[in-house]
């Protein structure tokens, strides 16, 4: 019987971002992710008191998950930055130092919420329509007919997670098999409509990183006994398959709702036995060479099977189903009966495979999109840190492809906006404020502290007491290492600009990046020949990044639009 | 004693608690409210702005504010608006009773009478306000709504004859709706999404019908998708269901889909029967007849086109391979809600597996446009093209936002706003009394007899829906003839130009629709028969035209926007069908009706009118108890513009605008509205009697008595008028 209790009433706080509590949580949030941020970020450790595993990280998608946020506005913040690094991949942490920043910023002008809100929202979508125009300064093409930009995407990635504890050969030889990998995902002959395959990661940890390697097709483990078990099939055409998504274990299925009553000396197990040596014998006469089954064959079955020379390999699991029917062309078989000939699919080739203290069955396609990408690193946290890594990097491509652009990366894309943001402001404010009944000290307010809020994330890119410049004709970010004598001839301390588009040696003015400036024009379109020569660029993914501020700027209207938080206590 | 302290504060703690309720629900009123962030006990996070929401989470524990919880939601269960401002309206209402207790009391308490006596007199005396506050919502507000409010109602059709919904003025509605609903950011948008939706799922002749179907499954209609901003939001043709196909085949041409509700495989034994298994062999045959039989089925279905099958129940590997083998996608696990939405959309019956083995025609198939995976955001749905056999176009919302709260918002203010314009299409019988023996009388007669030239009285009370159409159908065209000829003489008057210039200010570049309607108003407020002009707009247009042409640009944009809003002046032309055959006595009983689509220009207009009317009445009222109640509604009323300009400042103030609409209103000028945006006149006018429902149920209560625990063991008779 289930107990009545009555509700606790619940508790009702009026303001909440005013108090006290509130913002230290959100500064200490902040100082969380800030210090994580970019390739010199500092990585943090996560446990839970009781034992058991331990995470090494700086990435948000990791840390945020094992965070346990119990305020209402902390976890509102939480959860969307969540949910963004879900759909995107990247650039979580920039959406969590965004947001906060902006709460922080604007709470100390004191306009009210309307006003900030509705600037904010104008400000965000300046920001948006200048990222996606032609004229934009700080974007560039993605040429697919060439790996450059592609690695230069996937490498950018992989520096910015320092966590995976990669050298520098190592990092080039993952971002070349990731991109692999993810080449070896897209169809060959597509016309219109493009449906990618899939790249399967392999755990292989305590090996080398330069061990990590890409394989078309499917790898299956198994233990050397099982493996040396099987025979090896020498066949010159493909091999013929069938797989099994129904159990062949001989389970008697769902016999309904009624009662089914057996008489004794009936021995149904002799029964369905009887039936799977008769789907064994279905699948000799048809040819089949290999049989896969999801769940479990009956040992009888599996013996019957061998000793007709067909493999048969149980247990597969439902992650591997999908890929499965998807490279070898089957149809996965539901019937203990009768078997359509044309649910049965092919692969080119089967071989067995040993790598570091794994074994693999090796199913080769004939032409399909699946890959493994075997992943190596030296231990488990490194290498949970190296697989999130891969598959961020696999989206961007994925969200690449379907957005051929790439923004500078390093910082350089946030100064370049934030200086746009200043000059238009500055210069064109009736055009942002329209019919709006905002007025320009106002918008002056906002723009400051918006601006301020994305040259906080780039100041947060340096972790080591280094100084941050930008240049007053592009707009880019450049860093100076801290014990550099302070006055100084700036070409000779700065070499690159962040993203490493351009070089000192051009005839440029530098200003540090907190100081006041007077507003400028950032140079807009990128010269072509700038983008083809620089070979090293850092790039971020244009998609994750406009959804990444779209988000943060939302979020943060969001938490500033609340005026109370009424709990729960049940 | 403490029963009396009980009684004397029936009143008094309503009030209290009322206010506190006020406190936390006027932060989040009207379109400078502000967000409020609910938890649940599950550790999710809600942002609301419904009131009816965050009432609820509040988990009041006194029993008198349960109750007024209790009365919001099922106002709000039926109308989906209005839950704020019922407890501004309601503790307005409560503060002006005490204040009139306040003031009666204070002689009795030097008298120091006993109190128990004077706990049973205030009681009678709550209990006669109460009655009077009935006899007000029944026979009193309907007649106030009818005779002089009546005159200042816009319809949303901009025919009403054919009920043809004007686009621009449903944008009107709903972005004043959804102003108090989402977040301020959002709320162009999302009310930009419904009107959308509304135009895109409604075909040209659908009805009623269509909201309640929406109505009932909206849950079923949007999908909800987090991570993405709220921009990427939109409206997807054909119903997208939240499951994936447990098996996907892809098919073209002409496709036909089957719904079943039972496994499709044939089971060893149903429930309550008995399966004897004898021997082995019998065993392998019945399993070979299963699966004999199981693949027979498909293939029949193959064989009748059928490319796709949706199952309320989970369906057994054999029939999900078999449906792969015959090139049929299937569907499984469907809950019931989603299995009736999609009968009710195409009508069609569920299939069921022939018993004995027919080659016979399948008769419960449906044809479907496309059946093909969505995929949102790495999640992949069912996407499918259902043919319709009813007044609605199958669409699905799709409602992104960084995080589920902000969805489940948006979800509930779209759903609300589907309740609103449900209520709003309906239309309202008026009821009333009135005297004939002061001035009303003669109006009401000037009424009767006009109504008498032109239709025939419908049946008083139940008369069908469909009649008084056809009567309005008749009635227009007598109408338009008469307002063509009005017009025409209208506009040979010379007066009108004059006068129009006067107006030129409303028409600003920036023309609100509002303001132009003020320019139609004013129009009609020339007519000395304000009776005789009827919602014909296009007639009027033309006049407008024809003898202003040489205006130039400026009223040219105007005329466009005019098409906006439509003056009705229906209310006041409807029929007065049942009159008694006393006449000549002091009482007749009216009955009229509000015709569908009423509404009225935002920021408190509808308050301010009524406010103004009730005053006026209550003037000419002779019992006191009648006077009283309506004083105290009327001033009561005006809380709630109060508190939606309690931003404002300078000319766009409260007393100021106040001032202006009374001024208006005693020179029969326009109101003039510094806001724009509709309302529903049907929601206002609900949200008034559900209001007063409330507060008689607060006074006939003399004694709130707690029980703890367990009601058998005798307890002092404790009240609670604590809060």
């Amino acid at each position: 019987m289930s107990r009545l209790e009555a509700k606790k009433p619940s508790l009702c706080k009026s303001e909440p971002l005013t108090t006290e509590r509130v913002r230290t949580t959100l500064s200490v949030l902040k100082r969380i992710v800030t210090s994580c941020y970019g390739p010199s970020g500092r990585l943090k450790q996560l446990h839970n008191g009781f034992g058991g595993y331990v995470c090494t990280t700086s990435q948000s998608s990791a840390l945020l998950s094992h965070l346990l946020v119990t305020h209402p506005i902390l976890k509102i913040l939480t959860t969307s930055i969540q949910n963004h690094v879900s759909s995107f991949s990247d650039c979580g942490l920039f959406t969590a130092i965004l947001c906060c920043n902006l709460i922080e910023n604007v709470q100390r002008l004191g306009l009210t919420p309307t006003t900030v809100i509705r600037l904010n929202k104008h400000l965000l979508s300046l920001c948006i329509s200048y990222l996606k125009s032609e004229t934009c300064g700080c974007r560039i093409p993605v040429d697919f007919s060439s790996t450059q930009i592609l690695l230069c995407l996937v490498r950018s990635i992989l520096t910015s997670k320092p966590a995976c504890m990669l050298t520098r050969k190592e990092t080039e030889h993952v971002s070349a098999l990731i991109l692999r990998a993810f080449l070896l995902t897209i169809p060959e002959n597509a016309e219109g409509h493009i449906i990618l395959g899939k790249s399967l990661i392999v755990p292989l940890k305590g090996q080398r990183v330069i061990d990590s390697t890409v394989l078309p097709g499917i790898l299956i483990e198994m233990s050397e006994v099982q493996l040396m078990r099987l025979l090896p099939i020498k066949k010159s055409t493909a091999l013929k398959v069938a797989l099994f998504c129904t159990t062949l274990s001989g389970d008697i299925s769902d016999t309904g709702e009624g009662t089914v009553v057996v008489s004794y000396g009936v021995s149904l197990e002799n029964a369905v036995l009887d039936q799977l040596l008769n789907l064994g014998r279905q699948l000799i006469s048809d040819h089949v060479d290999l049989v896969l089954c999801q769940k479990v064959i009956h040992p009888s079955l599996k013996q019957f099977l061998n000793m007709h020379r067909i493999i048969a390999i149980d247990r597969i699991g439902v992650t591997l189903m999908e890929p499965l029917t998807k490279m070898t062309g089957t149809q996965p078989i539901g019937s203990l009966g009768s078997i359509c000939p044309n649910s049965y699919g092919s692969v080119k080739d089967v071989c067995t495979a040993k790598f570091g203290s794994k074994h693999f069955f090796h199913l080769i396609p004939n032409e399909a999109t699946i890959c493994s990408l075997l992943l190596c690193n030296r231990n488990d946290t490194a290498w949970d840190e190296l697989k999130l890594t891969c598959q961020t990097a696999l989206h961007v491509l994925q969200l690449t492809l379907k957005e051929p652009w790439a923004l500078l990366g390093g910082g350089c894309t946030e100064t370049h906006l934030a200086a746009y943001i200043r000059h238009k402001t500055h210069n064109d404010p009736e055009s942002i404020l329209k019919d709006d009944e905002c007025t320009q000290t106002e918008l002056q307010l906002i723009a400051e502290a918006f601006c301020s809020a994305l040259e906080s994330v780039v100041g947060s890119l340096e972790h080591d007491g280094g100084e941050i410049l930008t240049d007053m004709k592009y707009g880019h970010l450049w860093s100076v290492q801290a014990d550099s004598p302070c006055v100084a001839n700036w070409p000779d301390l700065l070499s690159q600009c962040g993203c490493g588009l351009y070089n000192s040696q051009e005839e440029l003015n530098w200003s540090f990046l907190r100081s006041t400036r007077h507003p400028f024009v950032p140079q807009s379109c990128l010269p072509h020949e700038a983008v083809g020569s620089a070979s090293n660029l850092i790039l971020d993914c244009l998609t994750a990044k406009l959804s990444g501020l779209q988000v943060a700027v939302e979020t943060a209207n969001l938490i500033l639009d609340l005026s109370y938080v009424i709990e729960d206590k049940n | 004693m403490l029963s009396s302290m009980a009684a004397a504060g029936s009143v008094k703690a309503a009030l209290q608690v009322a206010e506190v309720l006020e406190a936390i629900v006027s932060c989040c009123v009207g379109p400078e409210g502000r967000q409020v962030l609910c938890t649940k006990p599950t550790g999710e996070v809600l942002l609301s702005r419904n009131g009816g929401r965050l009432l609820e989470a509040l988990h009041l524990e006194h029993p008198i504010a349960r109750m007024i919880v209790d009365c919001v939601s099922s106002h709000l269960k039926k109308t989906g608006d209005g839950a704020k401002t019922f407890i501004i309206f309601l503790c307005h209402l409560l503060r002006g009773l005490h204040a009139i207790t306040d003031r009666e009391k204070d002689p009795l308490m030097c008298e120091n009478i006993q109190t128990q006596g004077r706990h049973w007199k205030n009681c009678s005396r709550w209990k006669f306000i109460s009655q009077a506050l009935l006899t007000f919502q029944t026979q009193i507000l309907d007649g106030i709504m009818d005779q002089y409010l009546s005159r200042h109602f816009l319809s949303i059709f901009s025919s009403a004859k054919e009920r043809t919904l004007c686009r621009s003025s449903l944008e009107l509605l709903l972005e004043a709706y959804f102003c108090g609903r989402v977040g301020r950011n959002n709320h162009k948008f999302i009310s930009q999404l419904m009107c959308d939706y509304f135009f895109k799922c409604m075909t040209c002749k659908s009805g009623i019908g269509v909201f309640e179907l929406v109505d009932d499954h909206f849950v079923e209609l949007n999908v909800g998708v987090t991570g993405l901003p709220v921009s990427d939001s939109r409206i997807i043709a054909g119903l997208v269901l939240q499951k994936d196909f447990s098996v996907y085949r892809p098919a073209d041409g002409d496709m036909r889909m089957v719904i079943v509700t039972e496994t499709i495989q044939p089971l060893f034994s149903t429930s309550g029967s008995e399966f004897i298994l004898n021997s082995e062999a019998q065993f392998q045959t019945s399993q070979f007849w299963i699966m004999e039989k199981t693949k027979a089925i498909m293939k029949h279905l193959h064989s009748q086109n059928v490319k796709l099958l949706i199952s309320s129940v989970k369906q057994p590997d054999l029939v999900i391979y078999y449906a792969g083998v015959n090139g049929i996608s299937v569907v499984e696990c469907l809950s019931s809600e989603e299995v009736s939405l999609i009968r009710r959309i195409i009508g069609l019956s569920p299939f069921v597996p022939p018993q004995a083995f027919l080659q016979c025609e399948i008769p419960n198939t449906a044809l479907v446009k496309f059946c093909k995976p969505l995929i949102l955001r790495s999640k992949r749905y069912v996407h499918l093209g259902l043919i319709s056999t009813c007044a609605f176009i199958p669409h699905s919302i799709v409602l992104c936002g960084p995080v589920q709260g902000l969805i489940e918002q948006h979800e509930d203010a779209l759903h609300g706003a589907l309740k609103m314009l449900r209520q709003l299409f309906k239309d309202l019988d008026l009821n009333y009394m009135t005297q004939t023996n002061d001035q009303n009388g003669t109006s009401s007669l000037f009424i009767y007899k006009n109504s008498g030239e032109s239709y025939q009285a419908p049946d008083p009370g139940n008369g069908s829906i469909q009649r008084p159409y056809q009567d309005t159908v008749v009635e227009n065209k007598d109408a338009l003839e008469k307002t063509q000829t009005y017009l025409k003489v209208h506009s040979n008057l010379v007066i009108p130009d004059v006068e129009l210039e006067t107006y030129i200010p409303y028409s600003t570049p920036t023309l609100t629709p509002t303001d132009t309607f003020q320019t139609v108003e004013t129009l009609t407020c020339l007519s000395l028969e304000r009776n005789r002009l009827t919602d014909y707009y296009e007639p009027l247009l033309k006049n407008n035209s024809t003898a202003y042409s040489t205006r130039g640009n400026r009223i040219e944009i105007s005329y466009e926007n005019l098409q906006v809003t439509n003056i009705t002046r229906k209310g006041s032309m409807l029929p007065v069908s049942c009159k008694l055959p006393n006449m000549g006595t002091s009482q007749s009983y009216l009955s009229s009706s509000m015709p569908a689509g009423c509404v009225l220009p935002v920021g408190g207009n509808f308050e301010i009118l009524l406010h103004y009317y009730l005053l006026n009445y209550a003037k000419k009222c002779h019992q006191s108890e009648e006077t009283m109640v309506s004083m105290i509604i009327a001033n009561a009323l005006l809380g709630i513009p109060k508190v939606l300009y309690k931003s404002k400042t300078g000319k766009y103030s409260f007393p100021h605008t106040y001032i202006r609409a009374v001024h208006a209103l005693q020179t029969n000028q326009p109101l003039v509205s510094s806001q724009t945006g509709l309302e529903s006149v049907m929601g206002k006018y609900q949200l008034l009697t559900s209001v007063l429902q409330c507060l008689t149920k607060i006074l006939t209560i003399d004694m709130v008595i707690t029980v703890k625990r367990h009601p058998q063991k005798v307890h002092n008779q404790d009240s609670e008028d604590e809060l």
